[in-house]
């Protein structure tokens, strides 16, 4: 019996180890991000930073591949949740219809620099739902169009980017005067391009809550992306456009603003960053998206961590010069228009109202759904694979066919 | 009670047992039953009897049904081109090994034994590298004009390529292993009753190992329908969705980008996991059979 016992135990014990998952520790903050690139280095670089002015409550940074999925399951058990998350614009009007973050309302009390003036409007407003602040922006990261002045003077086109727009019908003018092997734009982020071009056809990819992708705008849209693909004007299907940009072989790259650095390196590539192509001079659009600070939920979450959170988000919205070095657009304004910031590509986007305008972020609650079908069928509308008729017709009922199922799941979880 | 309790047993099984339960049995019921659900992995699942299951098999304007077919119908493509090649170029392999002339057996097993231990990923960046229009071999050696992973039928190709690559290693140490265990004289016999070395693999040869044969052919078929690193790597899908394996749709729906559709990706999963099944035991039963 004894001995019996003692096995029982020992299985306890073992499974417990197995089984316990780290325990957050009361004098850390646990700091997830997705952040699984080279700009994960960069945070890294700045919690260390922080943690070196001997904060009370240090910061530990976990990047987390797969993180939204992880955070899905910490969420439901509800064991094991970060105290301060970054998380991208797109997920916020989710989370909070959800009802998972906390406001941060303690956190600018206790901070009053974190305050709206000080950032950039759309970054931070993405964050502030029925008056509710539920994030602090860290910064806008878009999609940009590349130029490689080689070749804009090679072709003696160096005039497009006199109003800072290239358009459609500029594009289209080089229609059989490239030399072989090379082409005007490549295919790269072409999701977000679209994205760029529904604002600038003046359409919207929701109406009044629902989706709108089958619609005249986003028809048009694609008919003008088609057109410059049929023009033998884009990098061929499947081609690594990105790497042909690199090379020297096409003249605008349209790939996000964490770019720079990587073209940066190439040897020989003579590049400069101007915004996304329109159809008119008179308007332009960057897709973008935000990289925001947030908290979920979480009951044992003290009043001196919050406390803490608040210190390190302040200490980044003074400090956060090193997250321009991964290209990014910084949110802070503190950063943003300080002289040292001047010296990166990105800060184009920053240098007047029309150019911060031009960032756009979608705040649609399905924009996750209808960006996942985009990136399944834009690039075979464009290429002609399918019609746009059928493209459009399949995308919306996907995405609507999604939306009912999740909305079934929340109705009947209340 | 006058059984007594025996520790020993316990502690041989007990570890493989706790294992067992914790990831396998237990996820494995609670996928069940999620598929009965709707799900978003955060909330609480919601029972909706058989409504998914009646959604992907039935209600063909659905996007799931389409999703589930296209991506059933795929994963089958997948199978049936890689697993005869993953058992008859391992078998061949191994048997040519055997032979007495043969210099170097074990370096050669290592080398093709090898890219088994890579992991998938990794593989994929090399071969997309070599299959790779403007880098690669293909390209720049055989002066292909193709975008190989955005053209049928060549997508196919490059996934089939890569998986053979990383496959017939495992396979043929099974084959090598139990070919060394078949009797040297049934062979010399065979050889004195005046069989060739066609009608000695055949008679000999195969009948000795069927059961490592039926295994390797049930486990791999159901390897390959759970196919989902290689053409995520080499194709993203693609061309038109045309190697969108039932995995990739399964992963998507669950943990792609917003809100998880769990319940019905569970459903599909468990679809997925009876053909599998069925097909396995339909394998197992007719190989045996012929056998005996």
């Amino acid at each position: 019996m004894k001995k019996k016992l003692s096995f029982v135990i020992m299985l306890v014990f073992v499974a417990a180890t197995v089984l316990s998952g780290c325990g957050s520790s009361k004098k850390t903050i646990t700091f997830w991000t997705p952040l699984t690139g080279d700009d994960g280095a960069y945070m890294d670089q700045l919690v260390k930073d922080y943690n070196a002015t001997n904060p009370d409550i240090k910061v530990k940074h976990i990047v987390t591949s797969d993180m939204y999925t992880k955070l899905s399951t910490v969420l439901n058990s509800g064991k094991g949740i970060p105290d301060l998350a970054i998380i991208h614009a797109d997920r916020v009007p989710g989370y909070v219809k959800q009802g998972l973050l906390e406001p941060m309302t303690n956190v600018m009390n206790a901070q009053p620099e974190l305050k709206q003036d000080n950032y950039l409007p759309q970054a931070w407003s993405v964050g502030n739902i029925d008056n509710m602040q539920y994030t602090i922006p860290l910064d806008i990261h878009s999609v940009v169009m590349y130029y490689n002045k080689d070749l804009l003077k090679k072709y003696n086109v160096e005039n497009f980017l006199d109003d800072n727009v290239v358009t459609f019908d500029e594009m289209l003018s080089l229609k059989g005067k490239l030399a072989q092997g090379d082409y005007v734009v490549n295919d790269a982020l072409l999701t977000w391009i679209v994205f760029s071009q529904v604002q600038n056809f003046g359409g919207d990819i929701e109406d009044n809550g629902k989706p709108a992708v089958d619609t005249p705008v986003m028809k048009q849209v694609f008919e003008s992306l088609k057109q410059i693909n049929d023009a033998g004007l884009m990098t061929p299907t499947g081609e690594d456009g990105y790497l042909m940009f690199q090379s020297g072989n096409v003249l605008f790259s349209t790939d996000g603003t964490w770019s720079s650095t990587a073209h940066a390196k190439v040897e020989g590539l003579n590049f400069g960053v101007t915004n996304v192509y329109s159809p008119t001079p008179d308007k332009f659009t960057n897709r973008a998206s935000s990289h925001l600070f947030t908290m979920f939920n979480k009951e044992d979450r003290t009043d001196e961590k919050e406390q803490g959170i608040a210190a390190f988000l302040e200490f980044i919205r003074k400090n956060s010069i090193k997250w321009a070095e991964a290209g990014q657009i910084v949110a802070s304004k503190d950063v943003n228009s300080s002289p040292d910031y001047q010296k990166y590509m990105q800060s184009f986007f920053t240098k007047d109202d029309t150019e911060i305008q031009s960032l756009h972020i979608y705040t649609y609650e399905y924009y996750p759904y209808i960006s996942e079908a985009l990136d399944t069928y834009a690039g075979d509308i464009v290429r002609g694979k399918i019609s746009i008729d059928e493209g459009l017709k399949t995308i919306q009922k996907t995405v609507e066919d999604k939306i009912a199922q999740s909305e079934q799941g929340e109705e009947a979880g209340k | 009670m006058t059984k007594k309790f025996k520790l020993a047993p316990v502690f041989f099984v007990g570890p493989h047992l706790i294992l067992f339960i914790v990831f396998i049995l237990l996820p494995t019921i609670y996928g069940i039953y999620a598929s009965f659900t709707k799900w978003n992995l955060i909330g609480d699942p919601v029972w909706v009897g058989l409504d998914n299951y009646k959604t992907i098999l039935f209600d063909s304007g659905s996007t799931f049904h389409k999703q589930f077919t296209n991506g059933l119908e795929n994963t089958f493509i997948f199978v049936l081109l890689s697993v005869p090649l993953l058992i008859v170029i391992p078998l061949m392999i191994a048997v040519a090994l055997e032979h007495k002339g043969v210099k170097g057996k074990s370096f050669i097993q290592s080398v093709i034994y090898i890219p088994g231990l890579i992991s998938i990923s990794a593989a994929a960046l090399i071969w997309a590298l070599i299959f790779n229009k403007q880098l690669g071999v293909t390209g720049n050696v055989f002066h292909s004009e193709t975008v190989w992973a955005a053209n049928q039928p060549y997508a196919w190709i490059i996934i089939i390529v890569l998986t053979i690559w990383g496959g017939v290693g495992g396979n043929m140490i099974i084959y090598r292993a139990s070919l060394s265990g078949v009797a040297k004289d049934l062979y010399e016999s065979a050889e004195m009753d005046g069989a060739g070395a066609v009608r000695r693999f055949f008679s000999i040869t195969l009948p000795s190992i069927r059961f490592p044969l039926i295994y390797t052919f049930v486990m791999t078929t159901a390897g390959a329908f759970n196919v989902f690193g290689q053409p995520l790597m080499m194709t993203k899908g693609g061309p038109q969705e045309s190697t969108t394996v039932l995995m990739m749709s399964i992963r998507k729906l669950a943990f792609g980008t917003g809100e998880s559709i769990a319940g019905m990706a569970s459903a599909m999963a468990v679809l997925l996991g009876l053909v599998i099944l069925v097909i396995s035991a339909l394998q197992y039963y007719v190989m045996n059979r012929n056998a005996n």
